[in-house]
């Protein structure tokens, strides 16, 4: 079938490969079959955990960008920061999960992270 | 009797072309008031997303955006019957009627745009380290070690942004002139630098291509493509709020799902 | 699925696909018949080269191929 609509590139390979990369391999919602409805429900909450620990650790930098941190604070920030860090990645091993399944699609909105 | 919808057309009268969609069906409109809907008859069971089915959708979406304004449909909406059809444009008939004025005499374009990321954030990487040699000194503790690069992340992050912000927006101060409505993505992937539809009246067609050339030409080291003229799929808005599934229907999905495991156990359809 | 060899036309492909699975018309409601269940957005290049064949396995039968008219 004729189609009017061109797509001109000298360099279709390159864009395929990025555009694939949008997509993951398995759906993102939760699955109903039984066996799997336990490691949805992680993936979803385990999610928003690494949103939060995201954007706590984006304000921490923030703030120590502004300079509103004294030496000390930086210290325990960087503390906490590293206990998240750690904590997150036992409970992604824990359940089996890897940084690229640990996010939600938005629909128009696009990927939560 | 089921009908696949192409799209939504600013006319009630018959579609005097021949146009063939899914399954070879003639392609017909269904009208209401004086707007219309593009469908075809589907007998059997369309069984997933295929390349034909895809194809096929598209081919008759560009044949109805010669002779109309369309709002193409997303694929595979399928109603059972005539009278949802019409209750279909009943409801949503302000906002279709909206959308068809608003893009009378409008084409979509896309162009997205590659850069080599790696090579840019090393570049970003090299200058941060330089300008901050010395800053590892202060490492007194591992959790001002893990601060530091964490920061430097933070930074080498924000610089990459902001250049990505600086040559898109260098870009869409030629590709915006001839546009009247555009929709940009800022690094949809790490490389993909930009992601861009916008909205062109027929008229400005060549000048668009003509600002796409320009900037193709002063970035020679950038990698770009461009598509179109498309039906208005980014350009079509609507206000009124789609009901989600009844209960019933979601019920029937999971009972599917149980019952069928090879399906969807498998995990093979999906990926 | 592993070493397709990527040809012009995919990338229209992939062009037409970021379009039609999530833009356009969008309208939900219990007069949609949804097709197979299937969620449109999770969709894309990767399961559309293999859902042809996939399909037609589960169905053990080929598909018939559409009357090539007009254009």
């Amino acid at each position: 079938m004729a189609m009017n609509s061109v797509v001109e590139t000298d360099f279709p390979e390159t864009f395929v490969e990025e555009m694939e990369k949008l997509q993951e391999a398995l759906p993102r919602r939760i699955d109903a079959n039984p066996k799997n409805v336990e490691k949805g429900l992680a993936k979803l909450v385990l999610t928003l955990v690494e949103l939060i620990r995201k954007l706590l650790e984006k304000q921490a930098m923030r703030r120590i960008e502004a300079g509103s941190l004294s030496d000390e604070q930086i210290e325990r920030v960087g503390e906490t920061l590293m206990k998240l860090e750690t904590k997150m990645h036992e409970l992604k091993e824990v359940f089996g999960l890897k940084d690229e399944e640990l996010n939600i699609n938005l629909g128009p909105l696009g990927d939560l992270m | 009797m089921k009908l696949y919808l192409y799209g939504i057309i600013d006319s009630s009268s018959m579609i005097r072309e021949s146009i063939y969609g899914l399954e070879g069906s003639g392609v017909y409109n269904i009208p209401y008031c004086d707007i219309g809907a593009a469908v075809s008859e589907i007998n059997q069971p369309i069984q997933g997303v295929s390349e034909r089915v895809v194809l096929e959708h598209e081919a008759v979406a560009e044949k109805l955006m010669e002779k109309f304004t369309v709002l193409p449909f997303r694929l595979l909406t399928i109603l059972d019957g005539r009278e949802n059809v019409l209750s279909m444009m009943d409801d949503y008939y302000d906002d279709f009627r909206d959308n068809l004025d608003g893009l009378r005499g409008k084409v979509e374009f896309g162009i997205k745009v590659v850069w080599p990321a790696d090579k840019v954030k090393s570049r970003i990487i090299n200058t941060y380290r330089a300008k901050n040699r010395n800053a590892h000194l202060l490492d007194d503790s591992v959790e001002r070690r893990f601060v530091r690069e964490k920061f430097e992340e933070h930074k080498i992050d924000s610089a990459f942004r902001d250049k990505a912000d600086r040559y898109i927006n260098a870009m869409d101060v030629f590709l915006g002139k001839f546009a009247t409505a555009k929709k940009l993505e800022t690094l949809r992937t790490e490389n993909l630098l930009l992601s861009a539809v916008y909205l062109v009246t027929k008229d400005n067609q060549d000048n668009f291509r003509e600002a796409f050339e320009h900037i193709r030409t002063a970035r020679k080291d950038l990698k770009y493509l461009f598509s179109g003229p498309w039906p208005p799929y980014h350009f079509v808005i609507l206000r009124r709020k789609s009901q989600p599934l009844r209960n019933s229907g979601q019920t029937a999905m999971f009972d599917k799902v149980i019952l069928q495991p090879t399906l969807v156990g498998a995990d093979k359809t999906w990926q | 699925m592993d070493n397709i060899t990527v040809k012009s036309k995919d990338v229209t492909l992939v062009e037409i696909l970021d379009r039609v699975l999530d833009k356009g018309v969008i309208i939900a409601g219990d007069i949609v018949i949804s097709v197979a269940d299937v969620d449109l957005i999770y969709l894309g290049l990767k399961v559309l080269l293999s859902s042809v064949e996939t399909m037609e396995r589960i169905r053990g039968a080929p598909f018939p191929s559409p009357m090539q008219e007009a254009t």
